[in-house]
């Protein structure tokens, strides 16, 4: 082997092992949009390391908790910490109306100087501090206090208004969520209840086990347009460690306001969602080994979920997140719902595949999946096995009107009706496609070893073991999961590597679980 | 314990043999059904629209098509593999690709590689060489190259299954032609190795088509090291299968020697593309990405638009009221009572997508030191990568004016068509144009500007810009913005004066016109300063022929 040989497989080696590590640790973790509520926030901006998957630990600043929060949110989350700092920094929840105050210690390096938080979107009043560009600003010790209304709901970025280019790179931004303070009665009723019952112990998709809420609200927004079913949020920012490499050097010196580290030019390595890059983005929320990095990116839903995706840009540049499997529709930016000039009843943002994330913008879309279209039955059923299953469609083909039926949100112009031409095990024949002969396939970690959704299809489609040799879905159990993965990443291709080594950076996995799967957003 | 080991894995080979055997024991194979359950007979054509399908339940106790069948079946194959192109300044540059192996003439003609079943059924008659169609065309140097009418659009490889008609009981499931996908593999490694494209081939399909792609992975003969596999995302689908998506980390990826058909029922008419998901900052920047696109139903629907619409709402697939939050056609706002019978952009019933002529622009950056380190066996670094080539379908200017599919001589010692498809716009005076525009790059934003004449955007990511009470949110632009991964479709319009009925009462003057990046830095062909994503625009007294190929009086 030559040496150039030689280094290849030890790149592809190292990324073979990242990804069996990811696997291991990536196992039934799930998402949503933990957070602190309040509305009094004491905030910390502090130095720390955070860790990234190549195994660096990167100096940086974040806001964290000066003692205790008021509370975490969602109440089904139940491990929630907040230490003195953390990237991004809290998730701050308030309701509307709420009069929100923020009181922030500056506990950076001497030699860091002042900092600050700017809050876009609200009109702050400041208490103490000393004057700074854009706002009061905390000197080195001190402190500053922020006080606001949270006069309209929605998802908006925060971050600080102190030297941007360095301290918002070093990691000193955060995302604020107003919950809406009227829920329109159309999130609470009709298929949103559906959705909820199917959740409940009497779902014959999983009997006597209830799926927890772990959603902030049931409306992002004072809208019927607005209603959803789960919720996630996403930061976007990308590192350079140069930069955090001689912040941390001129980290001791004992001058106050002295540090000079050039922003340019900037070649960022690690390309992060919420603080993370992937796998370990796909670790739990609060997992022990991020004390600096408590929120992970590894959505799950169920189909015919409305999914709220609350999405904040921070440090420089835009990143194309492209979310496979379905469109997401733009419903605000910046807290800022866009309806039809003609119907304020009506939604006017655009329908995206890929939605641009802007340093300093949060948009908050809606994206679902059903399956709808596929012209095949992807739980595979087989009316010739005597399944008689009943799948009756509501106005718009979907079987709602059985919440606790195995086949809820079902799309029943597809029912029963065949994949695949010739199939082995228990799943209907005579459909369109002849698959190849599976030792011509590689199978991904999160292939569900088949090309049928949940446990029960994969199961009859592939025999007992519920295993397709040769095997290897290590990610998306066959027996246990068998969700419809979907990559959900930068499409800035070279944004998905980890300090240029693939994979890593901007990408999840999004699974699109049967109602047998039982999704618990507190693991 | 090692027996128990034994005896686990003796299950799961026995399991493999029997999972193998409904799959053909073949590796390389393409699959074009002449019927289904959505096309019971042979659909070798696209029949009017008239009205929504409607189904029954049959004996397998699910819904077949009762009437108004629409749609039709189409076919393509597509090799993966690798390749070299001629970029602007002359350059050779390696690439991983997609290379065309149905549809050759088409291809070489700047169209679709998508067949119906009664032409992607047909075996060649004749013998391939390595490099046809360019070699059967007699091409002669790198660049443009006349074309001698190839003749050929069926699947390559395609032939009799031989082994089959001569044992009575299979002879008795298969045709009496013995078609039934087998293919001969000497050919489609002669016609697919090192035949790769940049863009990867283009792909049209009309909606409710079935549309079956198969991927052949031929092997990437100057990286055998890399034995890489290769897949197809269809970037954009909604509801889309996690098995057909594409992303291997998800579904399953085809090894070298292996075919994998893709099946999908066309989603909503729009602006798609597709692209291998194998290490996709590697695979894309190496040229895995081509373009897709979905016509409306309203192309084949004669009677006025809003009914058309009306109708269509008779199809809970795709009908669009305010209950689905994920749909961008409702009935328009205002019945402007626009006849049909037209070509457009989507289902509008409005008649405000409507074209004259239409063309798949693709742009595209390339790294020349990413695709140096690709080609000599290198590790890749990505925080470096930077863009020096600027491609509009595969060529930088002055390239993309040049009409015909450029060939690129190739490590196999013959002439390659790698860059098919030209960037011409003609457009007649006083008709409209359709850019169906996609951005491939993976590195950052591009935009695109026109000199001279208007943009009109009317979608975006393969959806009609409406809000949900019907209202067209089009807008005029001059240049468009776009990430890599986003499409959006552009209307430009050569008339100078609209009447309020939409007739032109003042032409635009004929002449060339320019799209170009204000990007300056990529207005670039790497060393040289002059070049890069820029292309002309004709506005033509007459055009003939509707997309790349036609002529410009």
């Amino acid at each position: 082997m030559s040496a150039t040989n030689m280094k290849i497989m030890i790149e592809k080696t190292r990324l073979t092992l990242l990804l069996v590590l990811a696997l291991l640790l990536a196992a039934k973790a799930h998402a949503a949009a933990p957070g602190i509520t309040g509305p009094t926030f004491n905030l910390v901006a502090t130095p720390a390391f955070i860790s990234q998957p190549d195994g660096a630990t990167v100096y940086s600043w974040g806001y964290g908790c000066n003692g205790n929060p008021a509370g975490y949110a969602p109440a089904a989350i139940t491990t929630g910490f907040c230490n003195t700092m953390q990237v991004p920094g809290p998730t701050l929840i308030v309701t509307q109306g709420q009069t929100v105050t923020v009181n922030l210690i500056n506990q950076l390096p001497s030699a860091a100087g002042n900092t600050s938080i700017l809050f876009p979107g609200f009109n702050v009043t400041t208490t103490g501090g000393v004057p700074g560009l854009l706002t009061q600003e905390a000197a080195h010790l001190g402190t500053v206090t922020y006080t606001f209304t949270a006069s309209t709901p929605g998802t908006r970025a925060y971050y600080s208004g102190t030297q941007g280019d360095l301290q918002v790179e070093m990691g000193l931004y955060g995302a604020i969520i107003v919950l809406p303070s009227a829920i329109p009665g159309a999130c609470t009723s009709g298929v949103h209840a559906s959705n909820a019952t199917a959740r409940g112990s009497s779902s014959l998709a999983h009997p006597g086990v209830t799926e927890h809420d772990f959603r902030l609200a049931a409306a992002a927004y004072s809208h019927p347009g607005a209603c959803y079913d789960r919720e996630y949020l996403f930061q976007f920012s990308e590192m350079d460690p140069r930069i955090h490499r001689e912040a941390e050097e001129q980290s001791t010196r004992t001058c106050t306001g002295c540090m000079s580290v050039a922003t340019e030019p900037y070649v960022p390595a690690y390309f992060m969602i919420n603080g993370r890059s992937m796998p370990d983005l796909m670790d739990p929320n609060y997992a022990p080994e991020y004390p600096h990095q408590p929120y992970n990116g590894n959505p799950h839903m169920h189909p015919g979920e409305l999914t709220l995706l609350r999405v904040i840009g921070t440090t420089r540049w835009q990143h194309p997140f492209h979310e496979h499997g379905n469109h997401v529709r733009i419903l605000a930016r910046d807290g800022n719902l866009i309806l039809s000039q003609t119907d304020p009843n009506s939604l006017a943002g655009p329908l995206l595949f890929t939605t641009t994330t802007t340093p300093g913008l949060a948009f908050d879309g809606i994206y679902y999946w059903t399956g709808k279209g596929l012209n095949w039955d992807p739980y595979g059923h087989n009316s010739a096995s005597g399944s008689t299953l009943p799948c009756t469609p509501d106005p718009d083909g979907y079987n709602t009107g059985a919440p606790t039926a195995i086949n809820y949100f079902e799309w029943c112009q597809d029912h029963n009706k065949p994949l695949q031409t010739a199939p082995f095990g228990d799943i209907a024949g005579g459909g369109p496609a002849t698959l190849p002969d599976p030792n011509i396939f590689a199978n991904g970690a999160w292939f569900g070893g088949s090309p049928y959704l949940g446990p029960d299809a994969t199961v009859r489609a592939v025999g007992s073991t519920g295993t397709t040799p040769p095997s290897g879905t290590v990610a998306n159990s066959p027996t246990d999961e068998a969700g419809f993965a979907f990559m959900w990443h930068s499409h800035n291709e070279r944004e998905i590597t980890t300090n240029n080594v693939f994979p890593g950076g901007m990408l999840m996995m999004m699974l699109v679980d049967s109602r047998e799967f039982v999704i618990d957003e507190s693991k | 314990m090692a027996s128990r080991k034994l005896g686990a894995l003796l299950v799961l080979v026995g399991l493999a043999l029997i999972a193998a055997r409904p799959a053909n024991a073949q590796s390389f194979q393409v699959q074009c059904p002449t019927s289904t359950i959505t096309h019971p007979t042979a659909a070798n054509s696209e029949p009017a629209y008239t009205g929504a399908t409607t189904f029954a339940t049959g004996a397998g106790g699910y819904l077949t098509p009762a009437s108004h069948v629409n749609g039709a079946i189409k076919c393509q194959q597509i090799s993966g593999g690798d390749g070299f192109a001629t970029m602007g300044d002359g350059t050779q540059t390696y690439l991983f690709a997609f290379g065309p192996l149905s549809g050759l003439q088409d291809m070489a003609n700047g169209l679709p590689g998508t067949e119906f079943p009664s032409v992607f059924n047909v075996p060649y008659g004749g013998t391939f060489k390595p490099g046809d169609p360019a070699t059967a065309d007699g091409a002669s140097s790198i660049g443009p190259n006349p074309l001698s009418g190839f003749g050929y659009n069926g699947a390559v490889g395609l032939a009799p299954d031989r082994d089959c008609l001569a044992d009575p009981t299979c002879a008795a499931t298969i045709p009496a032609s013995g078609i039934n996908g087998h293919v001969d593999t000497r050919p489609i490694m002669d016609v697919g190795v090192m035949n790769g494209n940049i863009p990867a081939p283009l792909m049209v399909i009309d909606e409710d088509d079935e549309f079956f792609l198969t991927l052949t992975n031929v092997g990437q003969v100057m990286r055998p090291d890399l034995f890489e596999q290769h897949t197809v995302h269809f970037h954009g689908y909604p509801n889309a299968s996690a098995f057909y998506d594409g992303v291997p980390d998800a579904s399953v990826a085809i090894n070298i020697g292996g075919s994998f058909t893709y099946y999908y029922l066309a989603p909503d008419a729009g602006t798609y593309f597709w692209h291998c998901h194998i290490t996709p900052p590697e695979h894309l920047q190496m040229g895995m990405v081509g373009q897709i696109y979905v016509r409306p139903r309203q192309n084949r629907w004669s009677g006025d638009l809003y009914s058309g619409l009306t109708a269509q709402q008779g199809d809970l697939r795709t009908k669009c009221d305010s209950t689905d939050i994920l749909c961008s056609n409702p009935l328009p706002a205002v019945n402007t009572g626009a006849s049909g019978g037209g070509t457009y952009a989507y289902n509008d019933g409005d008649g405000t997508t409507r074209y004259d002529v239409e063309y798949p622009i693709q742009i595209h950056g390339f790294d020349p030191n990413f695709h140096f380190v690709g080609m000599t066996f290198n590790p890749e670094a990505f925080t470096d990568m930077k863009d020096k080539y600027f491609l509009l379908n595969g060529r930088s200017y002055p390239d993309t004016v040049t009409p015909g599919p450029l060939a690129t001589q190739s490590t196999d010692g013959s002439l390659h068509y790698s860059q098919p498809l030209p960037a011409i716009i003609n457009i007649p005076a006083g008709g409209r144009a359709l850019l169906r525009i996609a951005d491939l790059d993976v590195t950052e934003y591009q935009t695109l500007a026109s000199l001279g004449i208007p943009m009109t955007v009317v979608g975006y990511n393969a959806k009609l810009l409406r809000d949900q009470s019907g209202n067209n949110l089009y807008y005029n632009t001059n240049s468009i913005t776009l990430a890599g991964g986003e499409s959006l479709d552009v209307i430009l319009d050569a008339c100078a004066v609209r009447a309020s009925d939409g007739s032109c009462t003042t032409l635009m003057a004929t002449g060339t016109y320019y799209l170009y990046t204000p990007n300056l830095d990529h207005l670039s062909n790497d060393a040289e300063n002059f070049g890069g994503l820029m292309t002309e625009v004709h506005v033509c007294n007459s055009v003939v022929g509707t997309t790349f190929g036609n002529t410009c009086n």
